[in-house]
């Protein structure tokens, strides 16, 4: 009985989660980077943080901040990261 | 070969990768020669972090948490959803980390970054344009047709 709740979990958020914006921030940081272990880590760390604050504050989280501002700042660190990356591949010799 | 010291050398250990690595690269640490990929050896804890905080900030308010706290409310078994829910996230990273490997693979790196770049630089103008537009609506208060 406790099966099904696991495996419908499961595979709600596992296809939410594919070709996601926060998959495919996944994909740039772990080709462009040679620590794979540090992706996978940080990845899934901050991952399951996300999930773990949403499953216990609910909706209590939305009201304190607004997710339209953490995206705001995701936003920003979306920037940073592709500009250094079109930087970094500007200067690398051929 | 160079003796230099890293001054920002933190003393805990490095975990050593798994064996995903082609046994050419396993002697150099730093003085490999042409190709590589790595313009300078960035710290484990630094890619961590930086994955974790670009990561975090990006899924926080993001639907996998809509779904997690729907299921959380039906069921009444916030654990059990969350046994799931992390799970499922962990998988889900795992076939990011391949499928980036796998691309630096095949392509080459100043590509790859370049591609990388423009995606992630997109990326953010669409996502700050629409947090901006729902953070600005209740100024605007566009009239409703």
């Amino acid at each position: 009985m406790q099966l099904p709740l696991l495996a419908s979990t499961f595979l709600t958020v596992f296809v939410a989660e594919l070709g996601d914006k926060t998959q495919l921030t996944i994909v740039t940081i772990s080709g462009t980077s040679s620590n794979t272990l540090a992706v996978f880590l940080g990845s899934a760390g901050a991952l399951v943080l996300a999930s773990l604050l949403g499953a216990l504050a609910g909706g209590s989280l939305s009201s304190l901040i607004p997710p339209d501002a953490l995206q705001l700042a995701a936003s920003l660190g979306f920037l940073v990261i592709g500009l250094r990356l079109i930087l970094r591949s500007g200067t690398d010799a051929p | 070969m160079s003796d230099s010291v890293d001054p920002s050398a933190s003393p805990e250990p490095v975990v050593p990768e798994p064996d995903s690595e082609p046994a050419g690269e396993a002697s150099g640490f730093e003085t490999d020669g042409e190709a590589t990929v790595t313009t300078e050896p960035m710290d484990f804890m630094a890619v961590a972090l930086t994955t974790f905080t670009t990561v975090f900030l990006a899924e926080l308010g993001d639907k996998t948490q809509l779904a997690a706290l729907l299921l959380s409310a039906e069921s009444g078994r916030p654990g059990l959803v969350f046994a799931g829910a992390a799970l499922a996230l962990i998988c889900s990273s795992l076939v990011g980390v391949l499928l980036g490997r796998w691309l630096a693979a095949v392509m080459p790196a100043q590509r790859l970054e370049r591609i990388s770049g423009v995606l992630m630089v997109s990326l953010g103008l669409w996502l700050g344009g629409q947090a901006s537009l729902g953070l600005l609506q209740p100024v605007l208060t566009l009239p409703n047709p």
